[in-house]
């Protein structure tokens, strides 16, 4: 579903990945670990393309993207986004971020569209949230509309990029509810996490990365209960 | 106490002209002033310079020479190369010219506003499926806008108050009927306190508005 084959991007002179090369097939949930710097949201970001690779080819449902004459908006619609800053449009309403896109994108008629939101607000318990501004909500439900609005044009992937970093801890546990929700559903997602506790618990696979490289990588139980790597090994008895 | 209601009476009387210019000034601003931003950040550099040098001309000179060049400047160059040609009214020349002046300041205050709007606005409409076009009409123009709304209203304040370096190339606005009127009998205290008194009946409920506005926008940032 996502292949990704010796991905490496640069910053000027700065090396962030060096050479990615993975799969995920779909209906899997892949976590992506590993210490700041590592290079993991900059692997996210670059799978749909809000950052350009150097080099390296990425391929979803085996089309590849990065290459000139695709059109980048279309790919796009197939992969919802989260992001750490939840990034909710504070001019509209709640119901406005979820349904400016499908509306102005996909054409969806608004009362439709409308329907549709109220159903994923539903889903994410925030019913009764329709109608405010995104100031007047606590972290976790900005982040929950956020996951809303991104399922709103109906996904094929949805990507994660740290969605409970900039929470109080107390509103961490109803953005990963819903995030488990999405995985009993059969989503295919790729969580950039700190929550080692969560990727263990939901993930299929785990890749552990480290200097722009993904160093190890495996089933949950064999990366959290035994590391091969040394890095990994390392890392993991700084964080658990 | 009479001459002073007359030495009022008689800016007033040039206050339409000072209106009219400022208003057509300051459209003509903007529309020529987002224009100059966009361009200010498009990816081709060479547009890039030469609109960089066009704020920085536009700002580096006095309105006063400005409107000189293009009142009596402008008609002579075109006389010299043989067309017959000279401003019907000087009140065209001077929309004409504070519009292009207030274009330049208008780029910048645009081009900030636009710039203060969070990148991952951006990024968040792409990511949903939104081309440029509709990420920037619908996500980050309405949010600029709000931004930059009362340094909007500062500049339309700014460029009033200009207008009447005007009176040298014989508008008859609100200075130059002060001009006129003192010159003729001689009140040019009166002439001149009525001539302040009717821009500061235009200018102070103009920033009682920026500053409502910017209170109003401090509240929704502190709350964001």
């Amino acid at each position: 579903m996502i292949e990704v084959s010796n991905l490496s991007k640069s910053f000027g002179k700065l090396e962030v990945l060096r050479g990615i090369s993975e799969t995920v097939r779909e209906s899997e949930v892949v976590c992506v670990i590993g210490p700041s710097g590592s290079g993991k949201s900059t692997f996210l970001r670059c799978i749909n393309l809000l950052e350009i690779p150097t080099s390296g080819e990425i391929y979803i449902d085996g089309e590849q993207i990065n290459k000139k004459d695709v059109d980048i908006n279309k790919v796009r619609k197939k992969l919802g986004m989260v992001f750490q800053n939840f990034n909710l449009f504070p001019h509209m309403t709640t119901l406005e971020n979820i349904t400016i896109s499908p509306i102005q994108v996909n054409k969806t008629p608004k009362v439709e569209a409308e329907k549709e939101a109220m159903e994923l607000l539903k889903m994410v318990g925030l019913q009764d949230k329709a109608d405010v501004y995104p100031a007047s909500l606590s972290g976790g439900q900005k982040q929950r509309a956020a996951i809303a609005r991104a399922l709103a044009m109906k996904p094929e992937i949805m990507l994660f990029d740290e969605p409970t970093s900039a929470l109080d801890p107390e509103m961490v546990g109803e953005v990963l509810q819903v995030m488990k929700d999405l995985v009993n559903q059969g989503m295919t997602m790729v969580i950039v996490t700190h929550e080692m506790g969560f990727a263990r618990e939901v993930s299929d696979r785990v890749l552990f990365m480290d200097e722009g490289l993904i160093v190890e990588q495996g089933r949950p139980e064999e990366i959290f209960v035994n590391p091969q790597n040394e890095r990994t090994k390392n890392f993991l008895s700084k964080v658990l | 106490m009479d001459v002073y209601f007359k030495g009022i009476q008689i800016a007033y009387s040039g206050i339409m002209v000072t209106l009219q210019i400022t208003v057509f000034a300051v459209l003509i601003g903007v529309a020529l002033g987002l224009i100059v931003a966009i361009s200010k950040m498009s990816s081709i550099k060479p547009v890039r310079l030469i609109f960089s040098v066009y704020v920085e001309v536009l700002r580096g000179t006095p309105l006063v020479v400005q409107a000189l060049i293009m009142y009596a400047g402008v008609p002579m160059l075109m006389q010299t190369y043989g067309i017959n040609f000279r401003w019907e009214d000087p009140i065209i020349a001077s929309i004409l010219v504070c519009g292009i002046n207030s274009s330049a300041y208008v780029a910048e205050i645009i081009r900030s506003g636009l710039q203060a709007v969070d990148r991952g606005q951006m990024e968040a409409a792409r990511s949903l499926g939104m081309n440029h076009i509709q990420a920037m009409r619908f996500i980050i123009v309405p949010q600029a806008f709000r931004i930059i709304l009362p340094a909007l209203a500062n500049e339309f304040i700014a460029l009033l108050k200009e207008t009447a370096v005007l009176s040298v190339i014989s508008v008859v606005e609100v200075t130059r009927r002060s001009m006129l009127w003192a010159a003729a009998t001689f009140e040019a205290w009166p002439a001149y306190l009525g001539t302040a008194f009717v821009y500061l009946s235009i200018t102070i409920p103009l920033s009682r508005l920026v500053a409502y506005l910017e209170r109003r926008m401090a509240q929704s940032d502190r709350s964001k």
